[in-house]
């Protein structure tokens, strides 16, 4: 039969609108907001207008059925379990992100700039369930563009305008370095869907590893180790995130590092439906260089934020730590199971996913309030500023002391639940190949040590915030949408550290099984 | 609403939001009616109590677990939120309930006019719902943080009065020598969690280990360590010193937490934990010494004491160490004999103990905040319904025949010379035990009636600080103690002698159950010779105190002047710990010097290395994308290279 009329190939194609109906309402409700904002620009319409996007984003999310392609190999898009987990952590981020900018947000650029919010959204969502070279590709770009316009848009001072342009130039390189290493990933498979790259990969690597199909892969770790901040490529973050507008680096925080997380994992063929199959396991030594990659992050971003007098250089340095920490789920992820076919107790993948959501709520929580004590007459900028803002302030210094303990990773907050099954997961990783052996153990102490050193920074702020009187009051800018975004962002870190269970049950029914699936020791307790 | 499962969930529910109501209280004008909410919360738990124990003495089934709800998990270590309601915990939530009511109601009068109204009852009730919650645990790491729930309303109580520095080291004190029990206490769950297939639902882990039987030697270990926990909690010996000083706060604190409730969780964990400790005779042996070393030596440190609330506490110690001595023959006798001896001393305990302790309050507050049975006397005209109350409560705690106290120490009697013909290992060691208890017995009737006479009687002395305070406290202070008075005298009579309903109810105890029934006869040799002890105990005191002074024949000045330095314990822990940690610590403090001196030269390392990192940020573009492009060929080279050698 000719393959071009064969019916599931048909359904595959035609079912891909399907998978993304979410994503086109948020498109569509940017192209809206972007032609509309035209003839009426103005802060409170579409801010309303947005938030309803985004709402009917939500609904159309949770009511839109999304068949599973017949054919994966030919499928752009697949709508599997961690798709599901990107979504709407990009849909909440999103939310909380709509009412943080707002004091941001000038009267005449509005709608150009919660139109590009909502398109770096959909970009975010999209990378999650992106299936084929090409549309991941798109997708990353679909994050990039937006953010370049969003960095502009309320620039008026050198400053930003420096911080745009360096963001600009270095992200072009790096997706420019990413399209090179797609550009080998097809060559050597003939393929761009992947499905069918990582399987012809993983089939390879069975009978003899391939250089070249490596090359490929280092330099997509490369060019995503640009958005998920990993060092040597984090070199912008510090520079944009002093420079840029708040608003938008808690943007650049949080939602570059969830798409470039979601398409390592799914280039590297984490999210497949078997783990234990990967392109690129631990006889490729992909994982040892992710493994050095996560080292030399976290300490590097500790150890940086450890000098830092400004605010937002430390919470750049700070989310550069956060990345290392992440990338242990990858390398955890990508561990092969030990001899008796027993992985890591908990899944690299679960894991990351419970930090993700973590990072973005205590992140998100920190620029909120950042956000909020802050005034074009009056940023804060110096730690110093920050002084007696316990007295001043208390809500938002709470919400601030919330976010800053769940960054240290102290028990009762989220982050505290994410490094927990980070380090449980990388310290029953199995230990019995070659290449890794102990160094998973390893990974665990350095991680440690790091948590400890990084305690320091971020107790510093607690404690100007709370035990030096203020220099010059702060005014704060009487944003209640962002004090808004603060607190319940803060009380969302505190439910998740108190009951973290929901959350690690939707990470873990995201991730693929791995090791040997919690369900089984579940089973082996009940009767 | 009727299953058992919903009505404990309410029992838990109703002081938490009663805390928290009364915390919104303290902020706002209406701060003094923050009682109301712990008196309603309280009196509709006790409610709720009362037909959860109808509830479940239906049966068939003893034993309902909720569904459990995974509060948290990482690989092997689940953590559930789940509840048990059995005979054991019904019986105990009932009576806090019922005693939480009446101490409540007690306080909105003896705390009247205080600065921190609302705040003291934000915390008790905080108490209530962590104590409740501790009772309907059937998590182990659950149960700790209730546990730890506690341990921190006791902090704060005991420190209510914090401007007082001895409040305030009272209260840390309380809160340090708990801790190194606690210690113990989690090294063990940890243990019996590795032995018990990572269970920590503590029915899911009995009945693993009862179909697993465990290794002898780990098991002693795993129940010393959790033993660990309940003497500290519990204030046994070596852990006792912190209840005495716990008295600094206020007095149905003491009532309430240091004598019918919090003290009692150590007793309360064993008989849960029943089923393990039934399994290691070793670890019984120690239980039942721990508690006959403590019951003996807190009676006699309690002879001498001038303060009332001190002898008070002591006996509380003493009475604790009772219940322990029970505990310790299950195995021996039968466990369900052992812990019904031990629940049922806990349970009448709690009634003329919280009396004692009120009725001591409400002679405080009238004397204007003394205490000292030195300086005043001969109250009983004064102060009559107090007078009478204190005297049942007295007599209840003495072991006068038919009152309640009498039924539960023959009990515990009972199951000591049983346990010591039992000829089991260590039998000889339990007879020595019974007569220790039987001792015990006797300087309980002593030093109680003791106190008794030099508060009450003789010619009627005040202290000049009572002022116009003088004279009987008001109704809501004495009617819980007339309440109470009656639990004291009749509680133990209608729940076990003739009928023996409370050891048939905690007998279907799944836990506890076996299969010989626990036969339990009352035994006249063992009853006869206890009342004697106690007959004697009060003639002797009524000999040397009626006169409501110090009368001790000058023969027996030393060893009360013994007692009344705490047998020099004290001394000797300042002695022999705190002074050789005080050298420690000096030594320590030149090491630290040193260890601080590196700490700052590690910690300057990241230091160190940032600066050295620094000058890289230079803010160049260029520069950036350079160093990109090194480290991108850095990372190419290193993988080629490691594949391709």
């Amino acid at each position: 039969m000719n393959p071009l009329s064969d019916p599931q190939l048909q359904q595959t194609f035609t079912g891909v609108f399907r998978l993304v109906v979410p994503e086109i309402a948020l498109l569509g409700t940017a192209c809206a907001a972007v032609l509309l904002g035209c003839f009426r620009n103005g802060r409170g319409l579409w801010f309303a207008v947005s938030l309803l996007g985004v709402a009917g984003a939500a609904v159309l999310a949770a009511t839109v059925d999304q068949p599973a392609p017949p054919l994966p190999t030919a499928a752009s898009i697949v709508p599997d379990a961690a798709a599901g987990f990107v979504r709407w952590l990009a849909l909440a981020a999103a939310a909380a992100l709509l009412f943080l900018s707002w004091p941001e947000v000038d009267d005449r650029t509005a709608a150009e700039y919660y139109g590009c919010l909502l398109v770096a959204t959909a970009g975010v969502s999209l990378v999650g369930r992106a299936n084929d070279l090409v549309t991941l590709f798109l997708a990353l770009e679909l994050i990039s563009i937006p953010t370049y316009v969003l960095l502009y848009l309320p620039a008026r001072t050198r400053v930003n305008q420096e911080a745009a342009a360096k963001y600009f130039l270095l992200s072009v390189m790096s997706s420019a370095v990413l399209l090179f290493g797609f550009s080998y990933l097809y060559g050597m498979t003939g393929s761009t869907n992947l499905t069918a790259v990582t399987a012809a990969l993983a089939r390879a690597n069975a009978e003899a590893l391939s250089p070249l199909a490596l090359v490929g892969a280092v330099l997509v770790v490369a060019a995503v180790g640009f958005r998920i901040t990993a060092v040597p490529f984090h070199f912008y973050a510090p520079d944009v995130y002093q420079g840029g507008p708040a608003g938008v680096v808690a943007n650049l925080a949080v939602l570059p590092k969830v798409a470039g997380f979601a398409a390592l994992a799914r280039v590297l063929g984490l999210f497949g439906p078997d783990a234990r199959s990967l392109p690129f396991d631990t006889a490729t030594q992909l994982p040892l260089l992710l493994w050095i990659l996560a080292v030399l992050t976290m300490t590097l971003g500790n150890v940086l934020a450890l000098l830092q007098d400004d605010v937002r250089r430390m919470l750049a340095y700070s989310g550069v730590a956060h990345g290392g920490y992440m990338l242990m789920g990858v390398v955890v992820a990508s561990a092969l199971p030990d001899v008796r076919g027993a992985g890591p107790t908990v899944g690299g993948v679960e894991a990351l996913f419970v930090y993700l959501a973590a990072y973005a709520l205590m992140t998100l929580g920190a620029f909120a309030v950042v956000l909020y004590l802050s005034t074009p007459d009056r940023p804060v900028e110096a730690i110093d500023d920050l002084g007696g803002v316990g007295q001043t302030h208390p809500v938002a210094a709470g919400a601030m002391a919330m976010s800053l303990f769940s960054l240290i990773g102290l028990p009762l907050t989220a982050g505290f639940a994410g490094k927990l099954l980070l380090f449980v997961g990388a310290f029953t990783a199995p230990a019995d190949t070659a290449a890794m052996r102990n160094l998973y153990r390893v990974l665990v102490v350095v991680a440690a040590v790091n948590a400890a050193v990084g305690a320091y920074y971020y107790l510093r702020v607690v404690g100007v915030m709370y035990l030096r009187s203020p220099l010059r009051p702060l005014d704060g800018s009487r944003s209640r949408p962002t004090l808004a975004a603060a607190v319940v962002l803060a009380a969302g870190t505190l439910v998740l550290g108190v009951y973290p269970q929901p959350l690690v049950t939707a990470a873990r029914q995201a991730a693929p099984a791995s090791g040997p699936p919690a369900g089984a020791t579940a089973e082996a307790k009940s009767p | 609403m009727s299953d058992p499962i919903g009505l404990a969930l309410a029992i838990l529910g109703l002081p938490l939001a009663a805390a928290v109501l009364a915390a919104l209280l303290s902020w706002t004008k209406l701060a003094k009616a923050a009682h109301v909410p712990l008196v309603v919360a309280c009196a509709a738990a006790a409610v709720l109590g009362v037909m959860l124990l109808l509830k479940v003495g239906e049966g068939p089934d003893y034993r309902f677990v909720s569904t459990p709800v995974t509060w948290f998990s990482a690989g092997h270590l689940t953590v559930n939120f789940t509840v048990t309601v059995d005979p054991l915990s019904s019986v105990m939530l009932a009576m806090i309930a019922f005693v939480s009511t009446w101490i409540a109601i007690f306080s909105a009068g003896y705390m009247h006019g205080d600065g921190g109204y609302g705040r003291y009852f934000a915390v008790m009730s905080l108490f209530v719902f962590s104590m409740c919650g501790l009772v309907l645990a059937n998590n182990f790491l659950l149960l700790v943080a209730f546990w730890e729930g506690v341990g921190l309303c006791s902090y704060l109580l005991v420190g209510y009065y914090f401007e007082k520095p001895s409040a305030a080291s009272a209260a840390r004190k309380a809160f340090l020598v708990t801790r190194i029990g606690d210690t113990g206490f989690l090294l063990g769950i940890f243990l019996l969690w590795k032995m018990g297939n990572w269970n920590t639902d503590l029915t899911a882990l009995f009945d693993y280990l009862k179909d697993h039987p465990p290794d002898q030697a780990e098991l002693t270990t795993a129940c010393l360590l959790l033993f660990c926990g309940a003497v500290g909690k519990s204030a046994q010996f070596p852990l006792y010193v912190w209840l005495p000083d716990a008295m600094e706060g206020p007095t149905p604190v003491s009532a309430l937490i240091h004598a019918a409730t919090m003290v009692t969780a150590g007793v309360y964990l064993l008989a849960r934990c029943a089923p393990l400790f039934v399994m290691s005779p070793d670890a019984q042996a120690v239980v039942a010494w721990a508690g006959g070393v403590t019951a003996l030596l807190a009676a006699f440190l309690a002879l001498a004491q001038t303060d009332l609330k001190r002898v008070l506490a002591y006996s509380t110690v003493s009475q604790l160490g009772y219940m322990f001595l029970a505990l310790g023959t299950g195995g021996a006798v039968s466990p369900a004999f052992a812990v019904t001896a031990a629940m049922f001393h806990l349970f009448t305990h709690a009634f003329f103990k919280a009396l004692l302790f009120l009725s001591a309050g409400s002679v405080m507050h009238a004397m204007g905040g003394v205490i000292d049975v030195r300086k005043f006397g001969g109250l009983r005209r004064l102060m009559p319904v107090t007078h009478l109350t204190f005297l049942c409560g007295a007599a209840a705690l003495a072991g006068v025949p038919l009152l309640s106290g009498f039924w539960s120490k023959d009990l515990i009697l009972e199951s000591l010379t049983g346990a010591g013909a039992s000829g089991r290992p260590y039998a000889t060691g339990y007879f020595v035990l019974a007569v220790v208890a039987f001792l015990t017995a006797f300087l309980t009737a002593f030093y109680t009636f003791r106190a008794y006479f030099l508060t009450f009687w003789g010619p009627e002395r005040v202290p000049e600080e009572a002022g116009h305070h003088a004279h009987e406290s008001p109704a809501v202070m004495t009617i819980p103690l007339v309440v109470l008075a009656a639990g004291a005298l009749f509680a133990g009579a209608v729940a076990e002698p003739f009928t023996h309903w409370f050891s048939n109810f905690l007998g279907h105890t799944p836990s506890l159950h076996q299969a010989e029934p626990a036969e339990h006869h009352f035994d006249w040799t063992t009853a006869g010779v206890g009342t004697a002890l106690v007959v004697a105990g009060i003639g002797l005191a009524f000999l040397w105190y009626r006169k409501g002074t110090e009368g001790e024949p000058a023969g027996l000045k030393p060893a009360f002047a013994l007692s009344r330095n705490k047998l020099y314990v004290d001394e000797v822990y300042e002695a022999a710990v705190v002074r050789p940690a005080g050298v420690l610590a000096f030594l320590s403090k030149a090491l630290d010097g040193f260890l601080d001196a590196l700490a700052r030269l590690i910690a300057a390392v990241p230091r160190f290395v940032g600066d050295l990192a620094r000058p890289v940020q230079n803010g160049l573009v260029q520069f950036y994308a350079l160093s990109m492009a090194l480290g991108l060929a850095v990372f190419l080279t290193f993988v080629v290279f490691r594949v391709a050698r």
